[in-house]
């Protein structure tokens, strides 16, 4: 993650898959989950990024659901192969944030909301999401400087992942004090902008390999909801994410505190506290307290953003499923390094669009 | 942005909604099924001018078209018949605001396309104790 000023989204592409490239054979599918090429004047990736990586020939094609887009490749990726329909999928995500003109990075973040009822009155994505922060402080009576819990552990683990773009502490006073955004939200509430590239091989299980090391996908699932958060009847409630999460873990026939860590949307640090409750780790209200106490730290009870989530590792928009199941990967094969969790066998990640349109909700497991 | 714009300008001026014909849902901006009882059978409808602020915040970065506004104060409003709409706050003192203020809606120009272009407007808020208010 960072600036890559020198590579074309093809180029950022194919760093990612080299390896994968070299030590598979050819896949039958490539699915690319980006979400802002066109504001850079390219469409229909899938296919350019087949051809730049010398798979011309296989099925190919691209998604985008806004920063749902590595989750819903991962989900159309696993649906495909377990139908029989395909029996291999490199999922590749890519997004190149430096591309866009810098006059309309704030409206690419904007883009998954209404371009007639949001966009058009000129209001940003931050300002929503501080519209809704206003509101759930002063619901559950939260201190500002809890909500300031969430970037800092997102920081602390980022400071030891090698592929993130802030290797850089802070601190609750140093979030709460820097520059507003949009009022109660300040810079270091908010994800960073850059470029980024991840990729993971995909395959149905009578394809595995035995020498290689292989996690799997025991749920794959995914919900909507009312876009406009302030028009749901529960506001405070993520409804996609609590659904999904519910199916994921009926299907996996896990409980959620047999996970051992969870790469959770932190683009935001309120959307941070709404994840964490909407996946059933905190009670309504109370997140930023456990927060506080270290329940989501890296040795603590329920682990989150492992490697610094969006918030610190870095937010390529359209790519950033995809980086969270590449970490969930480095994390149940023993390869993360200074940010590996002990003994993790099951973990869950998340990712939506918007304020929780939709979700997308993965259990991997490691392979027994 | 010039056909949207036009197709929505009763919405964007006069805060054109829908109503359901069979349970009486109000609806902003207007929906083609009722969320309550799934009916089809909506009628525009105006919504209230009047309304109290939920939340609110400044923003302190633009998207294009409205960098002379900047900063620009947002807010949520529960309008008098329970419909919640996000506007933007004008004439309102940003420190003066408060959860459960009192808000109208004004009639404004919301953006211009440069010095030659095309000038959007539609409805803002505005404190509903101020005595002067250009749209009257």
């Amino acid at each position: 993650m960072g600036d890559h000023w020198n590579q074309s989204i093809s180029e950022l592409a194919f760093s990612a898959c080299k390896k994968i490239l070299k030590e598979n054979s050819k896949p039958e599918a490539v699915i690319v989950s980006n979400a802002f090429s066109e504001l850079s004047s390219q469409s229909s990736v899938g296919p350019m990024l087949a051809d730049s990586l010398g798979l011309e020939g296989v099925d190919s094609f691209n998604v985008e659901s806004s920063g749902a887009s590595g989750g819903v490749a991962i989900h159309v990726a696993n649906n495909l192969i377990c139908s029989g329909q395909i029996s291999s999928a490199l999922v590749v995500g890519v997004e190149k944030m430096r591309d866009i003109d810098p006059a309309k990075l704030v409206l690419a973040q904007a883009l998954s909301e209404s371009a007639e009822y949001s966009q058009f009155f000129g209001i940003s994505f931050a300002a929503l999401n501080a519209l809704l922060a206003r509101m759930y402080i002063r619901e559950y009576d939260v201190p500002r400087d809890k909500l300031s819990c969430f970037p800092v552990i997102a920081h602390r683990n980022s400071s030891t992942a090698e592929h993130a773009q802030f290797k850089k502490k802070f601190t609750v006073e140093e979030v709460s004090r820097s520059e507003p955004i949009a009022d109660p939200l300040r810079t270091l509430d908010c994800a960073p902008v850059g470029d980024g590239a991840a990729a993971l091989l995909i395959v149905g299980e009578k394809y595995v390999d035995k020498k290689e090391r292989v996690v799997k996908i025991a749920a794959s699932e995914s919900c909507s909801n009312r876009i406009n958060f302030f028009d749901r009847d529960h506001m405070f409630r993520f409804g996609s994410t609590e659904t999904a999460t519910k199916k994921a873990l009926k299907k996996s026939d896990l409980r959620i505190d047999q996970l051992d860590f969870f790469e959770i949307h932190d683009s935001y640090s309120i959307l941070a506290a709404l994840s964490v409750e909407g996946l059933g780790l905190s009670k309504a209200g109370e997140a930023c307290d456990d927060a506080s106490n270290g329940k989501f730290d890296l040795n603590g009870r329920y682990p989150i953003s492992t490697f610094g989530g969006m918030k610190a590792r870095g937010y390529p928009v359209g790519a950033a499923g995809v980086y969270q199941a590449c970490e969930a990967y480095m994390q149940l094969t023993g390869q993360a390094g200074p940010n590996q969790v002990k003994d993790s066998r099951n973990c869950l990640i998340q990712s939506m669009s918007g304020i929780d349109g939709s979700a997308l909700i993965q259990v991997l497991s490691k392979e027994r | 942005m010039a056909v949207p714009f036009w197709r929505n300008r009763d919405r964007y001026y006069s805060i054109l909604g829908n109503k359901c014909a069979q349970c009486s849902e109000e609806y902003f901006p207007p929906v083609s099924i009722c969320r309550k009882c799934q009916s089809t059978n909506l009628k525009d409808k105006h919504m209230p001018r009047n309304g109290i602020l939920l939340s609110y915040t400044m923003q302190k970065e633009s998207l294009p078209g409205f960098e002379d506004q900047e900063p620009m104060t947002f807010g949520i409003v529960k309008l008098e018949n329970g419909v919640k709409i996000i506007s933007q706050l004008v004439d309102a003192p940003y420190e003066s605001l408060r959860q459960g203020t009192k808000l109208k809606a004004v009639f404004r120009r919301i953006r211009s396309d440069g010095e030659s272009g095309q000038i959007f407007y539609g409805y803002k808020f505005t404190l509903s104790a101020k005595k002067f208010d250009v749209s009257e």
